[in-house]
């Protein structure tokens, strides 16, 4: 690869020593390896790390009661996310039925209550209590992408619901 | 007859001229690559499996720290309306001083009482301080959000900006509920949460909802 020949030098005459002179080109396909090796690098950093958006829709807060949604009863899961990342869920609308899990298994949950109703019947409720941090609703938010769940709605617990998951997490110990 | 001889060329190449390219293009890259700021608060966002690029252009970006403390930046272009409105709306007055001040502030972190005192702090004055900022009021009695997001409104009348809400894991939900609440009194609907991405879990219904519009097409 490298141009590596050696000229002949002249002569310089009797008893001048012929000094060897090397050629002074050095091969330079690993420097330009190296730099588009860098190149591809840097294109690539830059535009993959770009952070990504969750939609998110609210609706309107209604204060006629003849606006308000009507939900089955029959279709209807309740998901309480409370402090120390638990989640209280009953069905239908009898919350002192309701039952704790975590955010591991709340998916099976859903699934079950999605493949046993009917899909115009099914809606989620997520109430995320006062210690329920950011993160609990982004998760339940995604988990409602990933399950596929067509309705769902974000609102607060009532002050019964929040009373009975205080009660639970005092008879748990949750700190 | 004797055959013409034919020349054997060296068959290595000068790199010289490519090398020189290569470097000149990293160069270039380097140079014109857009430094972001790094974020004088440090929010870790959850992740989520939305796909959906966050939105660059027309923004107004609310950072929830850790602490539970609002923050406030939008997009450079649409600072100076939202100064004029913001006047007219809070009777407050802004020289021509305050709106270069604001142009180069990066996040709004305190009540609009200490407003033009924070905005004329420099950069490096800003992050020092950063973890004491008593963040944008956005208690339900004085939602200083509110006034913020309406004078953005006003000043892209007819418009639609893309409303971004970053928040950090620990972010307490009383908190992000209070700042959805100061978009729901300017009858904004719509947001968009920064996150970061996740694989979709394979298997789950969104898995295969995607498998099949892939096969699809």
């Amino acid at each position: 690869m490298a141009e590596m020949e050696v000229k002949e030098s002249k002569k310089k005459g009797p008893g001048v020593k012929k000094s060897k002179k090397h050629s002074t080109r050095v091969d330079l396909t690993p420097m330009v390896d190296l730099g588009f090796l860098l190149i591809t690098f840097f294109i690539f950093t830059t535009t993959v790390q770009q952070p990504t958006a969750m939609p998110l829709n609210m609706p309107k807060d209604t204060k006629d009661p003849n606006l308000d949604m009507k939900v089955k009863e029959s279709g209807s899961l309740t998901l309480m996310l409370g402090k120390g990342n638990v989640i209280y869920y009953y069905y239908g609308n009898d919350p002192t039925k309701m039952q704790t899990t975590g955010y591991k298994d709340v998916r099976k949950i859903i699934l079950d209550k999605k493949k046993s109703t009917p899909a115009t019947d099914l809606f989620i409720i997520i109430k995320p209590d006062k210690d329920a941090t950011y993160k609990n609703a982004v998760d339940i938010l995604d988990e409602m992408d990933i399950n596929d769940i067509g309705k769902y709605a974000m609102v607060d617990p009532t002050p019964d619901e929040y009373n009975l998951i205080q009660q639970t997490e005092k008879a748990g110990g949750v700190q | 007859m004797a055959r013409a001889k034919i020349k054997r060329g060296s068959t290595s190449v000068d790199m010289t001229p490519m090398c020189d390219v290569a470097f000149l293009l990293l160069t270039f890259f380097i140079l014109a690559a857009k430094f972001k700021p790094p974020d004088a608060i440090q929010v870790s966002p959850p992740s989520s499996v939305s796909n959906k690029v966050a939105p660059q252009k027309d923004y107004i970006n609310v950072t929830i720290s850790k602490d539970n403390k609002v923050f406030l930046d939008m997009d450079p272009g649409i600072k100076d309306d939202v100064l004029d409105e913001l006047g007219a709306e809070t009777n407050m007055t802004f020289s021509a001083q305050d709106k270069a001040n604001f142009k180069d502030a990066g996040f709004i972190g305190v009540p609009l009482n200490q407003f033009k005192q924070f905005i004329a702090l420099t950069p490096d004055e800003v992050k020092a301080r950063a973890m004491q900022l008593p963040g944008i009021p956005v208690d339900s009695t004085n939602n200083q959000l509110a006034t913020w997001i309406s004078a953005a409104q006003a000043a892209r009348l007819g418009q639609t900006l893309n409303y971004l809400i970053k928040g950090d894991d620990a972010v307490k939900y009383p908190t992000f509920k209070a700042v959805i609440d100061a978009f729901k009194k300017n009858d904004i609907y719509k947001y968009n949460l920064v996150t970061n991405s996740k694989a979709v879990p394979e298997g789950s219904e969104l898995y295969k909802k995607n498998m099949m519009g892939e096969s699809k097409k």
